[in-house]
């Protein structure tokens, strides 16, 4: 224990100095500038603002906004890390078998992950255009009417649509990650396994999963995270619309800080925001170590 | 060696993480200091919204003008679309990084809205410019507090754009009344062609057709109508006005006039539905003449242009003074940028020329004011009759009109939403968004 | 360990799967969903070689080859430069995430403190933060440091926000790498500084391909921090360059010059990887090591 700490003396914390000095002045001042905002009615430019107490707040609360945009982000987060893992771990298992053209495969599951986020909202927007968009005119060749088909401005299917364009760009980078994980699991376990007369699914519930649990939670933790800070695809392709269908908790406050001029009710919102994501992740973090311990 | 090669690999990044530092703090004395010293050069940056076209006005064609006329002068210039140019310009006011010139929305429209940055101290007044005296009445939707803070580039209109050789096979001429406007609508229908083609994805677009309504239903009416509104005197919610208008607008979703399929289409994949000769009609502003008018679509046709008609055929036109230039009140060469201006809206420079020239403006005096684009006659007449209103949303605190839109979007889904919901909830929106910014 | 783990790889490149009718249907399975992954990307290359104004039957792929396209949207986005500014960018702030993120995760796995874990877990809360909920003080923070609107101001921003992921991908390596190597030079006299470059970090080079291949990806494809606080369009990198077609009404809904300016500003991340696929997969499978 001496000999470690002369090896490794409190003055290595001097290493962390370069990135100390930036995280804490272009991150951590600005988060607690924003826990300053968001009891004012600054609007983003005037600089002559009042204190408001917890206006901000009450109005969020009894307006609806909050919930709206919460419930969208839930929505989002959930359908995106469910979506993004089992199509995940379903490719990565496909592939960690003895597969002719496997490079192949993965790399067609792997590109949508190059390409950048306004190039997808584009692609995107071209597939769900109604009438001449790439479903449209799938649907019309099988005989269909595709003019009808009208996924990104539905207010049922507008949310979907964007959380499908997140999994496509997803799901890639997720399988790589299992498979790496796949790849670590002992062979002779499996086959021990079968020996016992494990079915199947036994073999993939009772073995297999367990032993990539540590994947799993890096693999949910990740696209939780992902999910909750959604924004891109609200601000690329719906605006947030059609109404408030796809009005995220990033959107919602960027809606509010930009165009309604309110950095004051933004920041509230930010608040709010930082506290439910930094809860669920805490949460996950903690169910999912659990259940890596049962295992 | 190995070892080495890696120990000058960390050195290269530490030196250009020193760098990076370094450069940053030179490009700031660089910009302070007049571009390097060689005698009164200097770079006047500029930030517009919109896109920037083939050859474009203001990225390409102006800094050639602006470097002949001032040889000592580098206009720099950027654009970007008006959601990021809002999200761009109050970053870079936060940062005491705004450019000298930027684009200044009327009255209280949008996060670039003169009053509300004027308000805020970051404008220069440019009341005793020769280019304010010139531009006359639009002036007036720049003043703030018996100060000029930005310059009107002459007007912009709200309309119909329609396929005059469609109108024309069914016989149908160019309508009056809302009557007739609906018997149009109607026809086309019963005839198998979209009527009305709107990009409601974009949802501002709404407001094209909405606006040129409320100027015959309301305004004509009530001139004060929204200074009425931020006194309390009136509200979105009394009858007769906004329940008119919006109640007349829907009535074109309700008839299957505009596709409700609309929700998932760009405003740009509506022009060019229009273009391709898939729908007669469509709303928009004159800013889009080049891509309604000027682009070329999968048909050729006559493209005409009309506002939308009253009910009572007294029909008022959605006019305003377009968006223009101010001055940082920062800036370090307000004198520069004053000089800049003046020239380019002085009526008769060969800036001024290229400008008209270029369609980016219709001009209210000076060069080219006597032959306007005779596409723009029925507006120009109402104009010049005092039968025109601004845009409803100058007028509004920004944000008000989100809410409408996102309302009427809710109508337009089909989603339960009434007509009244939606000016209770413009009404609340503007209280809440009112209250804000006093 | 490493080396058996090759001869694993190895034996499976050797030993296919014999033809049955289970591995049939995978095939089949795989290659539908291959399908439907890749169908948006080869209709938008397909496009990408019509005429600008030949946009019937989309379907119709490939139907015509011309580059009319890619030379307007080439010229539109003023390519070389993008491209190149996209390239500083990226490379810049990586350089400099690596260097300090390293040194940052170094005393957190080393000094046994409980100011190491403080510290950790404070790197690590940065990341749930979104940066548009946060651009408005930070860009005041920007203004009271009087730092201008630059090439490099975005790349300040970059750094930052690469910083909690790197330095937790290095904090969790870190502890695999045995203690020992450090005790021998210390004992041989080294100093911190020279033990850390010499020994320690090349050590950390699986890490550092994972921070490398990780944060440069989205880096490279970020659009937030260059569009806020970059002043000049002749530093914008490609991203920025694409969001000038966004509600683009002077041209409406030009697919083909769109779809060209999408594949072009895609390419050059498709080139890199597919040169260095290995390092890709690898870096980014190294995500799954958990701290």
């Amino acid at each position: 224990m001496k000999n470690n700490s002369l090896v490794f003396p409190k003055k290595l914390y001097f290493f962390m100095l370069p990135a100390l000095a930036l995280f804490v002045v272009f991150w951590v001042v600005p988060i607690f500038q924003l826990f300053y905002y968001s009891v004012t009615d600054f609007n983003g430019v005037n600089y002559d603002y009042n204190f408001v107490g917890f206006d901000n707040f009450k109005i969020l609360f009894s307006e609806g906004t909050l919930v709206n945009s919460i419930k969208n982000t839930l929505i989002y987060a959930l359908l995106v890390v469910v979506g993004t893992n089992i199509l995940g771990l379903a490719v990565a298992m496909a592939l960690n078998t003895k597969l002719r053209g496997k490079t192949f495969f993965r790399t067609c599951s792997f590109m949508p992950a190059l390409f950048s986020a306004i190039v997808v909202g584009f692609i995107w927007s071209y597939v769900y255009m109604p009438g001449s968009g790439m479903i449209s005119s799938i649907i019309d060749l099988f005989g269909g009417d595709g003019s009808n088909v009208n996924l990104i401005g539905g207010f049922n299917t507008a949310l979907i649509a964007i959380i499908i364009v997140d999994i496509w760009k997803g799901f890639g980078t997720t399988m790589i990650i299992y498979l790496a994980g796949l790849q670590t699991v002992d062979e002779s376990l499996i086959e021990a396994g079968r020996i016992d007369g494990c079915s199947t699914w036994k073999l993939f519930t009772k073995v297999k999963l367990p032993l990539i649990s540590s994947t799993i939670t890096i693999n949910i933790i990740l696209n939780v995270i992902a999910g909750l800070k959604a924004f891109d695809y609200s601000f690329i392709m719906t605006n947030g619309g059609p109404g408030k269908a796809t009005n995220t908790l990033m959107y919602t406050i960027y809606k509010i800080a930009f165009k309604d001029q309110m950095m004051g009710k933004a920041s509230a919102l930010s608040v709010v925001s930082f506290i439910v994501i930094i809860a669920i992740t805490i949460f996950m973090l903690r169910l999912l170590n659990k259940k890596e311990v049962e295992m | 060696m190995i070892k080495m090669k890696r120990l000058a690999a960390l050195g290269l990044a530490g030196v250009m993480s020193l760098g990076l530092l370094t450069m940053a703090g030179c490009d700031n004395s660089g910009n302070e200091n007049g571009n390097g010293g060689s005698d009164g050069d200097i770079t006047i940056t500029m930030m517009y919204s919109g896109t920037a076209a083939e050859n474009d006005f203001e990225t390409e064609v102006l800094p050639d003008l602006v470097h002949e006329a001032f040889p000592n002068i580098t206009l720099e210039v950027t654009k970007l679309p008006d959601d990021q140019y809002y999200t761009a310009l109050k970053t870079k006011l936060a940062s005491g990084e705004c450019p000298d010139i930027i684009l200044v929305q009327p009255m209280y429209a949008g996060a670039n809205s003169v009053f509300g940055l004027a308000e805020a101290g970051y404008l220069e007044p440019l009341t005793d410019m020769k280019a304010i005296e010139l531009s006359g009445v639009g002036a007036s939707s720049f003043t703030y507090n018996g100060e000029v803070y930005g310059i009107p580039s002459g007007v912009t209109m709200l309309g119909t754009y329609y396929n005059a050789d469609m109108l024309a096979k069914y016989n149908l001429a160019v309508p009056t009344t809302w009557d007739e406007f609906l018997n149009v609508c109607k026809t086309l229908k019963d005839n198998g062609i979209t009527p009305i083609v709107m990009g409601d994805k974009d949802m501002f677009v709404m407001q094209f057709g909405l606006y040129q309504i409320a100027c015959s239903e309301i305004y004509a009416a009530n001139p004060d109508y929204d200074k009425q509104l931020r006194t309390g005197e009136t509200k979105f919610n009394d009858e007769g006005t906004w329940d008119k208008v919006l109640s007349m607008y829907t009535t074109l979703y309700d008839n299957g006039y505009i596709d409700s399929s609309s929700l998932g289409l760009g405003s740009a994949q509506a022009i060019q539905k229009f273009i391709d000769g898939e729908a007669a009609m469509i709303f928009d502003g004159s800013f889009d003449y080049a891509a309604v008018v000027d682009a070329k679509g999968a048909v050729d046709f006559t493209r005409g242009y009309f506002p939308l008609p009253a009910s009572n055929g007294d029909t008022y036109a959605a006019m305003a003074p377009g968006a223009g230039p101010a001055i940082y009140s920062g800036s370090q060469y307000k004198d520069e940028c004053k000089a800049i201006l003046e020239m380019l809206y002085d009526g008769e420079s060969d800036m001024y020329k290229a400008y008209v020239d270029s369609g980016r403006i219709i001009p209210t005096y000076g060069y080219g004011y006597d032959q306007v684009n005779p596409i723009y006659d029925k507006f120009m007449s109402l104009y010049e009759e005092g039968k025109a209103f601004y845009w409803c949303n100058q007028a509004w605190p920004a944000g008000t009109e989100e809410e409408m839109e996102s309302k009427l979007s809710e109508y337009i889904g089909k989603q339960g939403t009434t007509v009244n919901d939606i000016t209770k909830a413009m009404q609340a929106k503007f209280d809440e968004l009112l209250a804000a910014s006093k | 360990m490493k080396k058996n783990k090759k001869e694993k790889v190895y034996k499976e490149v050797e030993s296919y799967s014999k033809f049955t009718w289970k591995t049939l249907l995978l095939y089949i399975v795989l290659a539908a969903f291959c399908v439907i992954i890749i169908a948006p990307l080869v209709i938008v290359l397909s496009s990408s070689f019509r005429d600008p104004s030949n946009m019937t039957s989309p379907l119709k792929l490939f139907s015509q080859f011309t580059f009319e396209s890619y030379a307007q949207a080439f010229s539109r986005m003023k390519y070389p430069k993008e491209l190149l500014n996209s390239i500083i960018t990226t490379a810049g702030s990586v350089a400099v995430v690596v260097f300090i993120s390293s040194m940052a995760a170094y005393p957190i796995s080393r000094v046994i403190s409980k100011w190491s874990k403080a510290f950790y877990y404070f790197f690590i809360a940065g990341l749930v933060i979104p940066a548009q909920m946060v651009i408005v003080p930070i860009a005041q923070n920007f203004g009271r440091f009087g730092i201008p609107n630059s090439r490099f101001t975005p790349m300040i921003m970059f750094i930052t926000c690469s910083l909690p992921f790197s330095v937790f991908l290095y904090a969790g390596f870190m502890k695999s790498v045995p203690k020992e190597i450090e005790e021998a030079a210390f004992l041989d006299g080294a100093g911190v500084i020279r033990r850390y470059f010499s020994v320690v970090f090349p050590l950390l080079k699986p890490a550092t391909v994972s921070v490398i291949i990780t944060q440069g990806m989205w880096i490279w494809n970020d659009y937030f921090f260059p569009m806020v606080f970059v002043s000049k369009s002749d530093q914008y990198s490609l991203p920025v360059g694409m969001l000038q077609f966004l509600g683009d009404s002077q041209n409406p809904a030009q697919w083909n010059v769109l779809f060209a300016s999408c594949v072009l500003s895609a390419i050059p991340l498709i080139i890199v990887f597919a040169v260095m696929q290995k390092q890709f997969i690898n870096g980014i499978a190294a995500g799954a090591v958990k701290g």
